[in-house]
């Protein structure tokens, strides 16, 4: 069979005066009709860039230096403009940024129309609403219909990126470039995707190309995978044989750092301080919270003054011991933010409390409050917008040892100086702007802002999730040290399972608000007590043969809005399990052995209402 | 249903805006030197003719009982009367406090109503022409930041900021009216007065429409959706005229909003240079002649035509841009 796409010895350079590099060097590959082929490299290896090649979107400052892109043996890069658009209609390509791809003033529904009616002008304007309206419910958004007629900013992003499928399938397109789709997805929205493109090739006959920066990612959806290097395709194989025998160095490295999950490998958790898993009697808790709720008032649109209440936190009730890696799981909109700023009393909880040593946090003012910000540090997300970027690094870390009362500026710099050696910043960088800086090293900086007060907790609000897989890798085995030499506890707010299994002892996972489950790392990922707990864990792109298949343990959907909280169970909506009961009841957290909970009616002893005040 | 509420909101918290604004007025207004009534009677009246006069017409009660009159008036349509101008025409400022051809004093309301539209009509031409000419200049601009009508604005936009308009009004009327003869420049007898002062407003309120237009136009067109919308396969015409134009609408329309009221000052000194029989010039001489109810109200109605507008665009963004909430 012809392949529909076959990309020749392609280069692209960027053209910055003062910066001129190779992107893309001599690559080189087809796609059969049909075919799903994947594309992995690491961030910065110019997967995106080949993925715009590939639709014709190459733009100052980057060129081509050479090659060709044939979509069925016409070579697209020296098509014009208008020739260009009129292919259009057979290559599609949807992007990683879901939420800017539409003109947000304009319903999403008309936006598509609009679309198919740009690349085939003989459909009429009726059709084309039918045929949108079609795709939009194969696709599983909810009431097709009224959704047509939303924003975009009425969708969510996994929604979002549902309609940018349909945008892209509704012309009927022979290819699909698909460049890190699945990206600002939660993983179990991003199974679905793949899921749905999966289908739509043996629906619609469309080759695929789909662009990953992860590998797990792309072996669920590609049969062949690509791995980009700098650059250079450095290796080409069947997925499975790819991942069961690499052949180049750079892919070895690669399958070895993704983290075995349920396999024994040398990734084993940081064991517990305690020995005998034993219930922790309060003392021993550095941090507690007791029956912690947040809602926050928000204004009901098109209403005189009416607010709703969005309860973003509800109830939540654990303890963390010292010496802990505690992580809080789920999935966005679940709550684990709003709890990462009440732990950190940016904001007070409009009901229970956090405590801190026995002491509410709320209570604290002036100097206890100075006291317990030197205690408990923040390390943040974004590696780039939380760094002042005309400040100096060694500026930077010395402004929370002033806020603090340090007054000596020589035992400032001494300090400093020790903490950028401890997390492995070159001291030399001491007097540079971070502008320089890779999101690796600005994330040293943000562990080294947090460090420099000698904290004894780290909460770690999404601080590796920027980061590609290699640094990930480095900043945990920094966090091992610093755990080890400061008898740190760290608290992480994460959605990545992957990396709490390789980090955390600990683990509460969050549904819409609510704690559904708090176990030891083991149990968690072995025998999960939640339902959610196992479609998160089926949903986990992983290489390793799966302990549970999506296809048992989870349904589609989206989590309910908190602001419309459903009755009874606020899970059973996606839930394969769910009976009479939990239509009515809401399951509270029921005691799994010695020190593990889950909130599930399923669970036995939970009909007998064994209420678990505290963990 | 969200418009009515919308309204419903808005109108309430303007009728609170004109409240304030009027009593901050009415107060400074008294509190001012300067007595009318001596104005009014002339500089030959007796001490007690004035007395006798300002107690009449309540002028020595309480402010606060003297605004509470005031009010209930306004509320019921009557904006009081002028303290100088009587119903027919010329102005009663000097005559003697017992010429008996004083004719009854004209109400602020009939002042009003007859100069406003005349205001209107120049703001409305010279917002008119403003906006042609910096959407073409501007748009131009914003769709190649850097090119030759983006210089172009940029020195269009400079010219026009730095010139006075009392310097342009009277530059224009000398080259269009004296020299040339294609416009009439004094007073009013018809449109063709209006052209010379609009032209003179429209360049003072152009450089910040061109400014505001062509960065959001840039700005706009560098957004993820203009990029992906060519690959998606829409024209580049096509994203441009419905979609960045579209986006880029919303903050000109916030400007205009606020722009209302430097217009509003611009026409009083323009109104004046031309002798154009507006809101401007009837502004001007109330001031001069201490006339309290028609500076008052002058206030009150620019305060309600200031925030009906301002609902207006409000309302027109959330309309083109759902996700605003005013």
């Amino acid at each position: 069979m012809d392949p529909v796409l076959s990309v020749r010895d392609l280069s692209v350079d960027l053209t910055l005066p003062g910066r001129e590099r190779t992107i893309l060097d001599g690559i080189g590959f087809d796609v059969a009709p049909r075919e799903i082929v994947g594309v992995v490299g690491a961030s910065g290896a110019g997967k995106t860039v080949l993925s715009r090649a590939v639709v014709n979107w190459i733009t100052a400052p980057l060129a081509i230096r050479s090659g060709s892109v044939s979509f069925r043996g016409k070579d697209l890069l020296g098509l014009p403009p208008r020739a260009m658009r009129r292919l259009r209609r057979d290559i599609a390509y949807v992007g990683a940024d879901p939420m800017g791809a539409l003109d947000p003033t304009l319903p999403v529904g008309r936006q598509i129309v609009e679309k198919l009616r740009a690349v085939m002008p003989e459909v009429s304007r009726q059709e084309a609403r039918e045929r949108v309206i079609a795709l939009l419910d194969a696709v599983r958004i909810p009431s097709a219909h009224a959704r047509f007629h939303d924003y975009p900013s009425q969708f969510s992003g996994g929604m979002m990126q549902r309609a940018l499928i349909v945008d892209a399938m509704v012309s009927n397109p022979a290819l699909l470039v698909a460049d890190n789709v699945t990206q600002p997805l939660d993983v179990t929205v991003a199974a679905q995707v793949i899921r749905l493109m999966r289908e739509l090739t043996e629906r619609f006959e469309t080759a695929i190309l789909f662009v990953s920066s992860s590998l797990p990612v792309a072996r669920e959806a590609a049969s062949r995978t690509l791995v980009i290097d700098a650059g250079r395709l450095v290796e080409e194989q069947p997925t499975e044989a790819l991942i069961a025998a690499p052949r180049h160095a750079y892919t070895r490295d690669l399958v070895a750092q993704i983290p075995v999950i349920w396999g024994t490998g040398p990734t084993m958790p940081a064991a517990p301080k305690t020995p005998t898993p034993k219930p922790p009697a309060p003392a021993d808790a550095i941090v507690s919270l007791r029956g912690v709720s947040q809602t926050y008032r928000v204004k009901k649109r098109g209403s005189f003054a009416g607010t709703s209440e969005l309860r973003a936190v509800r109830n939540v009730t654990f303890d963390i011991v010292k010496g802990d890696s505690f992580a809080v799981v789920g999935e966005s909109g679940c709550g684990k933010s709003t709890l990462m700023r009440l732990l950190s009393r940016l904001e007070r909880p409009s009901a229970g409390s956090v405590l801190c040593e026995g002491r509410d946090i709320a209570d604290l003012s002036g100097s206890e409050l100075l006291g317990f910000r030197r205690k408990l540090q923040l390390v943040l997300q974004d590696p780039f917008n939380s760094l002042p970027p005309r400040t100096g690094i060694g500026a930077m870390l010395e402004a929370p040892l002033r806020t603090h009362g340090w007054r000596d500026p020589k035992k400032i710099r001494e300090r400093v100086r020790a903490v950028m050696d401890d997390v492995g910043l070159p001291v030399a960088l001491y007097d540079d702007l971070p502008l320089g800086l890779s999101a690796g090293q600005r994330q040293r900086v943000n562990v080294a802002r947090a460090m420099v007060l000698e904290p004894e907790i780290l909460l770690m609000d999404e601080t590796l999730s920027a980061l590609d897989q290699t640094e990930q890798f480095k900043l945990l085995a920094l966090f091992d040290k610093l755990q080890r030499t400061h008898g740190l506890t760290y608290i992480y707010i994460s959605h990545d399972l992957a990396m709490v299994r390789k980090a955390c002892n600990r683990i509460a996972v969050m549904y819409l608000g609510e704690v559904v489950e708090l176990a030891d790392n083991e149990r968690l990922f072995f025998d999960p007590g939640h339902p959610y707990t196992r479609a998160l864990l089926s949903a986990m792109p992983a290489l390793e043969a799966r302990r549970y298949r999506p296809e048992d343990c989870l349904m589609e959907g989206e989590p309910p809005s908190p602001i419309d909280l459903p009755q009874g169970c606020a899970f059973r909506s996606r839930c394969p399990q769910a009976f009479e009961a939990c239509a009515t009841l809401p399951p509270l957290l029921t005691v799994r052995g010695a020190r593990d909970l889950a909130a599930c009616h399923r669970v036995p002893g939970a009909g007998a209402a064994l209420l678990a005040g505290a963990a | 249903m969200f418009v009515l509420s919308f309204l419903a909101r808005r109108l309430a918290q303007g009728a609170v805006i004109i409240f304030l604004v009027s009593l901050l007025i009415f107060t400074l207004l008294r509190v001012m030197s300067g007595n009318p009534v001596r104005q009014m009677v002339g500089g030959m009246a007796p001490d007690s003719l004035v007395e006798q006069i300002a107690t009449q017409m309540g002028l020595r009660d309480p402010i606060i009982v003297q605004f509470g009159r005031y009010a209930a008036g306004v509320v019921q349509g009557d904006l009081g009367r002028s303290f100088v101008r009587p119903a027919n025409g010329a102005a009663t400022g000097g005559a003697n406090f017992d010429d008996l051809t004083r004719g009854a004093r004209a109400g602020v309301g009939d002042l009003i109503l007859d100069a406003l539209p005349m205001t209107l009509q120049l703001a409305g031409l010279a917002l008119a022409i403003a906006l042609v000419f910096s959407a073409l200049l501007g748009i131009a601009a914003g769709l190649r930041p850097g090119g030759v009508f983006d210089r172009l604005a940029f020195a269009v936009s400079s010219v026009f900021i730095s010139i006075p308009n009392f310097w342009l009004g009277i530059v224009l009327a000398l080259l269009l009216s004296v020299k040339l003869g294609w416009l009439p420049a004094i007073g009013y007898g018809g449109f063709s007065y209006t052209v010379l002062p609009a032209l003179v407003l429209a360049v003072e309120l152009s450089p910040v429409l061109i400014r505001t237009l062509s960065s959001a136009v840039a700005a706009q067109m560098s957004e993820a959706y203009v990029a992906v919308g060519h690959v998606r396969g829409l024209s580049r015409p096509r994203i441009v005229a419905a979609h960045a134009l579209r986006n880029a609408s919303v903050p000109l329309l916030n400007l205009l909003g606020v722009q209302f009221s430097s217009l509003l000052g611009g026409v009083i000194i323009v109104e004046y240079i031309f002798d154009y029989p507006g809101l401007g010039l009837l502004t001007i001489n109330a001031v001069l002649q201490r006339d309290f109810p028609l500076i008052q109200g002058i206030a009150i109605v620019t305060s309600a035509i200031f925030v009906l507008i301002n609902i207006l665009v409000d309302l027109a963004a959330t309309t083109i841009d759902p996700r605003l909430e005013y």
